[in-house]
């Protein structure tokens, strides 16, 4: 190894000390920097508290005399009997699909992409490829469930008058969506674990496998679960996909319960859609019905957000404890 | 230290997940029990599907809303794609009602025709297109079709004040023109919407071929302006400018009076300027107004049990206060006067034999 001296010159660099010193630490450029990148963070968080604060204000009438009810019921054409059942089951089941599996076969190819391929030109061209998958706007993926699942299903399903437009469809097509954010950020975390925990599993006799499952990744967890839950509260967000897949923007006739697992072969709805909906209703009456359901859609978000940061914490102090 | 709040986060989560679960179990067995006391052959078996027009949609929902109280047990689902949308499914036989805000088109009819679907068309209301500006906005009462086109044809693109629009209008033969020296701020439906079709059609395209020969080079409507697809944020656009311009459906006008003017229409520059409200669009008298149709296929009046007492509860108990209310107590569409309603209660007692 060669050290390379920093090219300085000796005598600015006292002065530049002596500055310092003297100045009692007040630069007003890192003074100022200093408050800029508070402001930044105060900026951000204003605009979430207006939001929030805006949405719960006008969805309070709703949410304070009927919440069970607007629960309870589906999409109404009376504000006050109006509801969020059949979207919130929608959201639910297609966030289900997206669990069981965009999350296992995101994180399986992550670990095969870092821990077993090599570098090679196809790697390489899958990892670039992956990037931009994950770049691209959702409307597309909604083509592309609306033409592979939807067409798909056609066939087995299509005899109940469900023509392939179900929520196996959107469900599908959002899990889709989710994968390259999942590989990606799997990825990320599992190239993060130091190289010497590896060695350290190789170096007493472990198999890959062995290295893999009980050292890299128990330290890649946390990693893991931040960007897998994320994806899925994105995927939960999303509009304009299930659209194109054929969710219902008017009234669904459902009278399925809400863990029913028959509903999966009807058509579907979905929060976002349902969000849309009311919305677009004429009338002071449903702003409260809009809001009271983005409040809703913002605590099943907050509370996928929950769930993982909890998981997280939980992993983090195993690891440490150890 | 933040994992009290955390767990309490997740506490509210699965609260929420469980209470919409009970919710949901509460709510079927409320359908079930609804039905037991219907008389299961007058409302037959199966699930109905509508699609097609979201100016429609309401209508179609309010009559599958109140047709619970009579069959619980039929499943009647009504999207609101638009009516094109509604069409390429309902020809291809995949629904059994499309809502339109326009009559079937012949492609769409020969799509039909080429899959076997044979349909009848039924009017089921009326919907007035209201042209709006700001209350502040005194100058202006009202506009006939040549001042619309004017302001919002294709030869306008790019006039930034109503002024600009004078000489083109004065041209046309308008009486009101010159136009006031403001700016003119346009707040109007998207391409998308059926509204902005029926607008165009209504409205611009015959004095369009009058100003620029069949062709139309220039286009019936100007291209300069973004449109919305929310009829809500139109208003609210109408609202915050005092010398804006725009159109909307008749009921979305009704229920914003205190923040939009509507504006007296006449077809003919001089004619009698009408004001759209429901007398005047039942009675035709109001020129911007459009029908409202459901197609129903007749195959499946025969095949679906369902479907026929439906649409006879549709145009029967249920027509007034599903056309009327379509939106709310107070808001929705105008009803088809007595003629007119004898008319469609024929066509449908002809399909359903």
């Amino acid at each position: 190894m060669t050290l390379i001296s920093p090219m300085v010159d000796k005598d600015k660099t006292a002065e530049r000390v002596r500055a310092r010193i003297e100045s009692g630490g007040r630069d007003p450029k890192d003074i100022g920097f200093r408050w800029l990148m508070l402001a930044t963070l105060l900026f951000s968080l204003l605009v979430l508290a207006v939001l929030v604060v805006d949405v719960v204000g006008d969805s309070w009438s709703v949410l304070s005399s009927r919440l069970g009810d607007f629960l309870a019921n589906p999409l109404r054409s009376r504000s006050d009997e109006a509801g969020v059942f059949t979207g919130l089951r929608g959201t639910f089941w297609i966030g289900i699909f997206v669990i069981c599996l965009s999350f296992p076969i995101g994180i399986g190819a992550a670990i095969y992409l870092e821990e077993y391929a090599t570098d090679s030109w196809f790697t390489r061209l899958v990892d670039v490829n992956i990037r931009n998958l994950a770049g691209v706007p959702s409307v597309v993926y909604g083509i592309l469930g609306f033409t592979i699942f939807v067409g798909l299903l056609d066939g087995p399903f299509g005899e109940d008058g469900a023509f392939g437009k179900t929520t196996v469809a959107g469900g599908l097509t959002l899990a889709v969506l989710s994968l390259p954010v999942v590989i990606i950020t799997s990825a990320e975390a599992i190239r993060a674990v130091p190289q010497s925990l590896r060695e350290a599993g190789y170096g007493v006799g472990a198999t890959k496998w062995e290295v893999v499952r009980n050292h890299v990744l128990p330290y890649a967890a946390p990693g893991i679960l931040t960007g897998t839950l994320l994806s899925l509260a994105r995927a939960l967000g999303e509009a304009a996909p299930l659209i194109l897949v054929g969710a219902i923007r008017g009234r669904l006739g459902s009278n399925a319960g809400f863990f029913e697992l028959g509903q999966l072969r009807e058509q579907f709805t979905a929060m976002p859609i349902l969000i849309t909906e009311y919305a677009t209703k004429p009338g002071d009456d449903w702003v409260p019905v809009t809001a009271a359901a983005i409040v809703i859609l913002l605590l099943v978000v907050l509370g996928f957000n929950a769930v993982a940061v909890l998981l997280r914490n939980r992993f983090e102090a195993k690891r440490e404890g150890k | 230290m933040s994992t009290k709040l955390l767990r309490l986060l997740a506490l509210l989560f699965t609260f929420t997940l469980l209470a919409a679960a009970c919710g949901g179990s509460d709510d079927s067995s409320d359908g079930a029990s609804g039905s037991g006391s219907a008389d299961a052959g007058e409302c037959g078996e199966g699930s109905i599907s509508a699609s097609g027009s979201s100016t429609v949609e309401p209508i179609t929902t309010r009559a599958a809303e109140l047709y619970e109280d009579v069959c619980g047990d039929i499943q009647i689902t009504v999207d609101g794609p638009g009516t094109g949308d509604g069409f390429a499914l309902f020809c291809t036989g995949e629904t059994d009602i499309s809502d339109a805000s326009r009559q079937i088109k012949d492609s769409e009819a020969e799509e039909c025709a080429a899959n076997g679907i044979e349909y009848t068309e039924l009017l089921v209301a009326f919907d007035g297109i209201a042209v709006l500006t700001n209350p502040n906005n005194s100058a202006v009462d009202c506009l006939s079709f040549v001042d619309l086109y004017a302001l919002l044809g294709g030869e306008s693109d790019g006039f930034d004040t109503w002024a600009a629009g004078s000489d083109l209008g004065a041209g046309l033969g308008s009486d009101v023109a010159p136009y006031p020296d403001a700016e003119l701020f346009i707040s109007a439906p998207g391409t998308e919407s059926g509204t902005y079709d029926s607008f165009i059609e209504i409205v611009l395209e015959g004095v369009a071929e009058e100003s620029q020969g069949e062709e139309a080079p220039a286009g019936f409507i100007r291209t300069d302006f973004a449109g919305n697809a929310a009829d809500n944020v139109i208003i609210e656009g109408i609202a915050g400018n005092d010398t804006s311009l725009g159109w909307v459906g008749f009921a979305f006008a009704v229920e914003n009076t205190d923040i939009v003017k509507t504006l007296a229409i006449t077809e003919e520059p001089g004619g009698a300027c009408v004001e759209p409200t429901i007398e005047t669009i039942a009675d035709s008298s109001y020129p911007v107004s459009r029908g409202l149709y459901i197609y129903v296929n007749n195959d499946k009046l025969t095949s679906n049990s369902a479907l026929a007492p439906f649409v006879e509860f549709y145009l029967g108990d249920a027509y007034t206060e599903a056309v009327t209310e379509a939106f709310g107590p107070d808001a929705g569409y105008v009803p088809l006067p007595d003629d007119l309603k004898a008319e469609t209660d024929a066509a449908f007692a002809g399909a359903a034999g």
